[in-house]
């Protein structure tokens, strides 16, 4: 770089200088990223410790300059709490997919949701186990073909997506829960400012916050990236529809 | 130093407290449910946490969470909440985390009943979850025991960085006895908890994967086998270390003129010093060798006892249908007929019908080999 | 010898309380069979502990019953429930118009909240009821803790105290001047919450030695029934 040129676009110093293993045209690197830049803005990458999932994110610990905990499947949540308890002063969050966090781990994050532990969730849903090679989650689409739904979610059979932002809101505990979506650069922009509340919460001492993220498995799916974006957008949003569905203000307020 | 009467559950906990664990996750269970009542009326007081969780799955990841602090955290729980929290101490023991579970055990398997039981010898000692590894398993006999193992298994938990667990029956939470409390505890120095993840501040982020350096990871995964076994290999030099520096058991009236030897622990071994003390008026010498650490295992110890000329059999008792046993089988190596006595489901077995089998054994010519389980 | 009067009260029911493991149920069951020679009249005892899961009464129910004393208990597989087991026929006891009545609870506010939910069936009829006390227990070994204890038991119960049990120990360990030094915290936690120490309880061997110009209310010897498993050596002594 000579003196002429400076750089508008750099690596955010909370992220690693490696490159991910995830499949062309998966957001989870662009979800990375929004976290990597938010930990850079607030510059409390030296007290955040993450908690990783079992699932395509698992790796996330090679990507991060911060320590992190490797959890069991589903129990992000429960490590979140133990440690955020015993050291309130660091800043912790977890990073789950859809079958870790609205299968496996429904009790962890609805007890600690409604505990009101003040730790920040990324919750990641693209509607289809990932890692495991495409198998139905609990978030799949009606109809949507999977590796155990051959014909399609059969909802008579397995009912139908949870729609984990709606579920969560319903606790009395104050809480902030915002869903948002990352297939257009606006999206994009609304999500870094979703999770960018997240963590201010957090930082305030206010309350657990989560920001569910619509996101993309072109491989498992079987569309190309773009299909997929579209997908997301026709399929998907209609379904789980965007926006804030709960902030601690408006909980104390009624 | 006032010596003052507690319940097992209270002394445990308070010992906890003693020993700097003020960090506390639990889900009620009985009969241990008074560690959570006594840390909810205590950890106020000295500026503790306890969270009860949603599940004992939950207690088992709290621990996890907590103790990647470096933080001195515990739960208790009876036989079906240790169950549930299996999947977290093999993550634990994998990710080489110091925490300390307290066991108070009742009567299995499945929900079984809230009497005392020696049923989760096996589950202890044999690793409990999926996954090469062992747990350090201290079982204490009285409630002086109870508070002084717990002290030692939050530093014997430090010293390996491996979950350590205090093993004891139903009646052991639940009696009364007097106990005291030290004053002025000291322990050991411990290396520092430089593996902790208390944020990368004043690391440095560039060098990766320098000890000590980067950003700590803590976990379990290893999808390279070459990785994965070498960390098996740390654990397992572990457990051959503790195997030599650990073993801990008490010989009560062992002598040379013993014709049995009797292995027992816990509230079983009190039961088995009752009959012992009434067999010695009766002018018959029977020794007992108690494992205190149960993993590991004080099979040595024991086999040096066997082999002494007058011994004519190995007896073990338990509240099972013979678990420990196996260990004291495979300690001794045919070189002694090996016994049994056991009552199970939660029923404690009567120093009557100890005796009375004692004598049995006493009676018969030729005692057979391997009695316990033809 | 220190030879007292065996403490009776004119009320039927006499309730005792106290914190965990103050030893309530070895003075409920030992008053109990204390009851049966002191006095000709049917005696029963309620076993009202639903927060301990070992060490009740109804462990002492042969003994119990061998001596007179009606239990009532939960039986069979209930007996060892971890469940809070009300009896139907507990009120009916309490009731009743002849005999005694001797009601054992659970530790604390938490063991004496049953209580409250049967506090209709105790008034009419006037009851004794005594908080057992041991200095030698974490909660209650200084006048506050025990105030303490008693306010919260009676907030939780609705009932009022009436008297006080000394009853500091150390089960094997107890020497007379442990019992003294919890009589004399007894007296003053009985001067503050102005009710009288109507008995120091202590095991026989022990109630033998105390001297009757420093213990100034009747002291009643106990005979242990509540033993471990490997103190069972001793019932078969006594001809169990």
């Amino acid at each position: 770089m000579n003196e002429k040129t400076h750089a508008i676009f750099t690596r955010p110093q909370s992220f690693r200088d490696v490159v991910t293993h995830y499949c062309p045209g998966c957001t989870h690197g662009t979800i990375h990223r929004l976290v990597a830049e938010v930990l850079d803005e607030f510059g409390i990458r030296g007290r955040t410790v993450g908690v990783a999932p079992v699932g395509c994110g698992v790796f996330i610990y090679n990507y991060f300059q911060t320590d992190f905990l490797e959890a069991p499947h589903g129990r992000a949540p429960a490590l979140a709490t133990g440690l955020k308890r015993v050291r309130p002063d660091l800043i912790v969050f977890t990073y789950q997919g859809d079958g870790d966090l609205a299968s496996i781990g429904t009790a962890e994050i609805i007890h600690a949701a409604n505990r009101g532990e003040k730790f920040t969730t990324i919750f990641v849903n693209n509607a289809i186990y990932g890692m495991t090679g495409g198998q139905m989650a609990p978030t799949t689409m009606p109809g949507q073909i999977t590796t155990t739904s051959p014909r399609g979610r059969n909802v008579e059979e397995c009912g139908y997506p949870i729609r984990v932002a709606e579920l969560l809101s319903t606790l009395r505990t104050p809480a902030y829960i915002e869903r948002v979506a990352v297939h257009t650069p606006q999206n994009i922009v609304r999500a870094k400012k979703a999770i960018r509340k997240a963590f201010q919460y957090q930082i305030d001492n206010k309350c657990f916050s989560l920001v569910e993220v619509l996101s993309t498995c072109p491989t498992n799916w079987g569309l190309t990236p773009n299909e997929s974006l579209n997908w997301l957008e026709e399929t998907m949003q209609p379904y789980y529809p965007l926006g804030v569905f709960k902030t601690p203000d408006a909980e104390v307020q009624k | 130093m006032t010596r003052i009467l507690m319940k097992g559950n209270e002394a445990i906990a308070e010992a906890a407290i003693r020993a700097g664990a003020i960090y506390y996750f639990a889900y009620p269970i009985t009969p241990q449910n008074e560690v959570g009542e006594y840390m909810a009326r205590r950890l106020p007081e000295v500026g503790g946490v306890f969270v009860q969780a949603e599940s004992e799955v939950a207690v088992g990841n709290m621990l996890f969470g907590a103790v990647a602090s470096g933080k001195r955290a515990f739960t208790s729980s009876s036989s079906p909440g240790i169950s549930l929290m299996q999947e977290a101490i093999s993550y634990m023991a994998g990710a080489r985390l110091p925490v300390v579970l307290i066991n108070i055990m009742r009567g299995g398997p499945g929900l079984g009943g809230i009497l005392p039981s020696q049923a989760d010898y096996f589950q202890a000692t044999k690793g409990g979850g999926h996954g090469d590894y062992r747990v350090l398993v201290l079982a204490p006999s009285t409630l002086q025991e109870a508070v002084d193992l717990t002290m030692l298994a939050f530093h014997l938990a430090d010293k390996y960085c491996n979950p350590t667990m205090v093993l004891a029956d139903g009646m052991i939470g639940q009696m009364m006895e007097p106990v005291e409390f030290p004053e002025n505890y000291v322990e050991e120095p411990l290396p520092p908890k430089d593996w902790a993840t208390t944020g990368c501040q004043g690391r440095d982020p560039n060098v990766v994967n320098a000890k000590g350096r980067a950003p700590i990871i803590i976990k379990s995964l290893a999808l390279d086998p070459v990785v994965l076994e070498k960390n098996n290999l740390v654990l397992a030099e572990k457990y051959k270390l503790m195997k030599r520096d650990e073993v801990r058991f008490e010989a009560y009236k062992i002598n040379p003129k013993n014709r049995i030897l009797v292995v027992s622990y816990g509230t079983m071994a009190r039961i088995c010093q009752t009959v012992i003390d009434e067999l010695e008026q009766e002018e018959i010498s029977i020794g007992l060798l108690r494992p205190i650490t149960l993993f590991p295992f004080p099979a040595k110890e024991i086999l040096a006892e066997a082999i002494k000329p007058n011994i004519e059999s190995v007896l073990t008792v338990e509240m099972s249908m013979g678990q420990m046993v196996e260990d004291v089988e495979w300690a001794v190596k045919d070189k002694r007929p090996i016994e049994f006595y056991g009552r199970t489901g939660g029923i404690v077995p009567t120093p009557e019908e100890v005796k009375d089998y004692i004598m049995k054994i006493l009676a018969r010519e030729t005692p057979a080999a391997k009695n316990w389980n033809g | 010898m220190m030879q007292t009067p065996f403490p009776a009260f004119d009320k039927r029911v006499i309730i005792f309380a106290g914190a965990y493991g103050s030893g309530k149920t070895e003075v409920a069951v030992n008053y109990a069979i204390g009851l049966t020679t002191s006095q000709n009249q049917p005696v029963s005892i309620i076993d009202l502990d639903i927060v301990n899961p070992y060490f009740r009464s109804r462990e002492a129910a042969f003994e119990l019953e061998t001596q007179g004393v009606r239990v009532i208990m939960p039986h069979n597989e209930m007996c060892h429930a971890d469940l809070p087991i009300i009896l139907p026929e507990i009120r009916g006891e309490i009731e009743r118009s002849d005999g005694k009545v001797v009601v054992d609870v659970g530790g604390d506010d938490v063991g004496a909240r049953v209580l409250s939910s049967m506090v209709d069936a105790f008034a009419p009829k006037g009851y004794e009821f005594l908080i057992v006390l041991n200095a030698r227990r974490p909660f209650t070994s200084d006048v506050a803790g025990s105030l303490k204890m008693m306010h919260d038991i009676e907030m939780s119960s609705r009932l009022k105290f009436t008297g006080i049990v000394s009853n500091t120990h150390l089960i094997g360990e107890t020497t007379t001047e442990i019992v003294v030094e919890g009589y004399r915290l007894a007296e003053e936690v009985g001067k503050a919450a102005e009710i009288p120490v109507v008995f120091v309880s202590v095991v026989t061997e022990v109630a033998q030695q105390l001297d009757p110009n420093v213990v100034k209310v009747p002291v009643f010897a106990l005979s242990r029934q509540m033993l471990k498993p490997w103190e069972e050596k001793v019932k078969a002594v006594r001809g169990l």
